[in-house]
């Protein structure tokens, strides 16, 4: 029987027919909410305005833990920084812009820029598009990107900013297909490369120097800045088997950081670059397993004997995160990257000494902690690579002290054997940061 | 054993007048097997599937807005809104939950996806929209905060009757009070739990928990019931914390029940962009 029986004749017989039932009144405390009303939800369309309008305001400092010949700053983050959120629905249509004005005292500059601005719309039952920047995101690592080929801001991650800054915004088109097996399709008309680590803020090693450097040498690449022709397609097709989350990916571009040398000027350049892959997604024992590969075909240097452009690469990660007690979560990944005619690239390199290995292994690990009730986070995140021998360490605590104000600290700890190593070059950029932010 | 934490799922279903005449009907014309009001039930795993049932499973699906004010042991306060939008599988088996953040604001526009799964570890997915990142989340411990308040996921989703030996305590006029061990101790932070059941609508009304030394530590109590369109609905709930002295009170308001929500909402389509169709209130 679906139902309970006594309910429906308890109501005939007239038992039930308070439309109010108090168990407990004495226990509700309705002076309690004082003014924190009721507020207009983003899904309420009957009392809710089309704007919304929210934002905040943070400030944060870091510094260099030690003394870096190659920059003489030893500030790594000084800025304060205002976010505007605001948002407008009309019937389906969403219109979305986040700004963020800053006082960067590390470049001195009074600046502002778009992080998002864009619209979006169901153009059909089950297409959904969105056109202009915006954030995206695909793919299963944790701080590891293989088939994720949109663009990130490493400098703002090194130095402390929030997590969500190490995702730069993309000019983009989204179209979302949903059908038996959902697609998306990313146009990006103009190439949006990373925010690769350029001598700015932190020094990085250069080959033809032979040491670490910083500004004033700091990397100027060839501009590659054509609308059309220097445009990126990313394609991912995916689908869930109960529960299990399989997906394919394609991307044709550039490679995001100015990895290519052009041999007339010298001058750094983004070669091109397609990339085919695929991951897997699903639960395994209490966890969440995952493995993911991607394979980079360097077009410029299919057969790996130019020794100005890189050659391809094999990546594959495997990962697996579980809660160990209650709050503690634990997450493990092995990655890979294998670099293809990995002889000819020796052979030809001009720099074979500073040439990273063959295969390059890491291990990273993930422990969160979560206290007081979600209050405070403990997190701890590393990088090892037993290849290269070099690490990065980010320790991280954060407390949320009210809807209002929150409160990080951190430090990004680089580590490794040799100068040229893909963490142990910025073994001197070593620093922590604080940030104290104000919601509203 | 559910308990009555009913931000998702405390919808008390009455039936329409004409279900109701027609099954008074039936079971007056079966000789009236099932109990009428006055004849208590006695069998334990009846009342409580009953009343899992009642917390968990009315109607074949629904919508509310939340909200929940988060008091801490130093009076200091939090507020969360959201919207959810639940769908049953199959009846009191496997669900689905949408849930569609609108504050604080460092949360707004998150959302959380949950397929519950009866036997097996739900699967639960968060969208980060800062990010535009999906996370999958481990299925873990149940009895951890939801959303930083004194609730549990497991208050929200229900707790699994297969999990905890259940004892019918006592029959008092109003309730049955039902007693539940947990068969496995180690896996949860209680000794024991009672709960108050309601002889005429199944709801379950309070739930206390013991700790080891059976002392009271955790009380979560519907605090108001509305009828609302023939619904029965817990729209007030109350949790206390007594070790911190922290409590939370959730409300709810826009409930709709058998809305017809497709499958196809409960999808990595509506966790990126929530399916406002369905979020609405209509």
């Amino acid at each position: 029987m679906k139902y309970p029986l006594i309910t429906p004749i308890a109501l005939a017989l007239g038992l039930c027919s308070a439309s109010f039932n108090t168990y407990a009144a004495d226990d509700w405390d309705e002076s309690a909410w004082e003014d924190a009303g009721w507020e207009d939800s983003a899904t309420t369309s009957n009392t809710k305005s089309p704007w919304a309008l929210n934002g905040f305001v943070e400030a944060a400092a870091g510094g260099k833990l030690q003394d870096n010949d190659a920059i003489s700053n030893d500030a790594t983050l000084a800025e304060t920084r205002l976010q505007v959120d605001t948002r407008y629905e009309w019937k389906t249509i969403t219109a979305s812009l986040i700004g963020d004005f800053y006082a960067d005292d590390i470049t001195s500059k009074v600046s502002g820029s778009w992080r998002e601005a864009n619209i979006s719309w169901p153009i059909h039952s089950s297409i959904d598009l969105k056109l202009g920047r915006q954030i995206l995101t695909w793919g299963t690592g944790d701080l590891l990107f293989l088939n994720d080929l949109f663009p990130k801001d490493w400098q703002s991650f090194f130095a402390g900013r929030d997590t969500a800054y190490l995702k730069a915004p993309s000019d983009a088109i989204k179209a979302s297909l949903y059908h038996a097996v959902n697609i998306d399709l990313v146009w990006t008309p103009r190439f949006d490369s990373d925010k690769y680590i350029s001598g700015e803020r932190f020094s990085y090693f250069s080959p033809m120097l032979g040491e670490a450097t910083a500004d004033p040498n700091r990397i100027h690449p060839q501009a590659r800045d054509q609308s059309f022709q220097d445009s990126e397609w990313a394609i991912r097709a995916y689908k869930n088997v109960d529960g299990l989350e399989l997906a394919a990916y394609f991307y044709n571009g550039f490679f995001k950081s100015p990895v290519g040398i052009e041999a007339q000027t010298m001058q750094p350049y983004f070669p091109k670059l397609n990339s085919t892959g695929a991951s897997i997604r699903g639960s395994l024992f209490r966890g969440i397993a995952n493995t993911e590969f991607a394979y980079y075909n360097s077009k410029e240097d299919s057969d790996g004997t130019n020794p100005f452009v890189p050659n391809d690469q094999l990546r594959w990660l495997v990962g697996y995160e579980q809660e160990l007690v209650r709050n503690l979560t634990l997450g493990l990944q092995w990655y890979l990257e294998w670099i293809q005619d990995y002889d000819e690239q020796i052979a030809a390199s001009p720099f074979s000494q500073y040439e990273p290995e063959e295969r390059r292994h890491v291990l990273t690990t993930r422990l969160t902690y979560r206290l007081w009730q979600d209050k405070l986070t403990l997190s701890l995140f590393g990088f090892y690579s037993p290849t290269d021998k070099d690490a990065l360490v980010l320790p991280s605590a954060s407390y949320r002290a009210s809807d209002q104000w929150s409160f990080t600290m951190g430090a990004n700890l680089f580590k490794g054997q040799e100068e040229h190593t893909f963490f142990g070059q910025f073994e001197d950029n070593s620093n922590v940061y604080v940030r104290a932010r104000y919601n509203f | 054993m559910s308990t009555p934490a009913t931000l998702i799922a405390g919808y008390t279903r009455l039936k329409t007048a004409a279900a109701k005449s027609s099954l008074m009907a039936v079971a007056l014309w079966l000789g009236s097997t099932a109990p009428a009001h006055g004849e208590d039930l006695t069998d334990v795993n009846s009342i409580i599937e009953k009343a899992n049932h009642t917390a968990f499973y009315q109607g074949e699906d629904g919508r509310a807005e939340a909200r929940m004010l988060i008091v801490d042991g130093q009076g200091r306060k939090q507020l969360r809104q959201f919207t959810i939008i639940r769908r049953d599988v199959e009846d009191n088996r496997d669900q689905q939950f949408l849930v569609v953040f609108s504050r604080p604001a460092d949360v707004r526009d998150t959302t959380f996806l949950v397929q519950k799964h009866v036997g097996k570890d739900d699967d639960r997915w968060l969208y980060l929209p800062s990010l535009d990142l999906v996370k999958r989340i481990a299925g873990g411990d149940k009895r951890t905060s939801f959303v930083g308040s004194h609730f549990y996921y497991e208050d929200v989703s229900g707790r699994q009757l297969s999990e905890d030996l259940h004892e019918l305590k006592a029959t008092t006029d109003e309730h049955y009070i039902v007693r539940n061990k947990p068969k496995n101790p180690s896996s949860v932070e209680f000794s024991e739990y009672s709960v108050w059941i309601d002889k005429q609508t199944f709801m379950p009304v309070k739930t206390e928990y013991l700790d080891t030394n059976g002392k009271l530590y955790r009380k979560v109590e519907a605090v108001e019931i509305q009828s609302i369109d023939g619904f029965h609905t817990a729209t007030k709930m109350r949790i206390d914390d007594f070790r911190s002295g922290g409590y939370t009170l959730n409300e709810m308001r826009s409930i709709k029940y058998n809305i017809g929500v497709p499958e196809e909402v409960f999808t990595e389509r509506s966790l990126r962009t929530p399916p406002r169709q369905w979020l609405e209130e209509k």
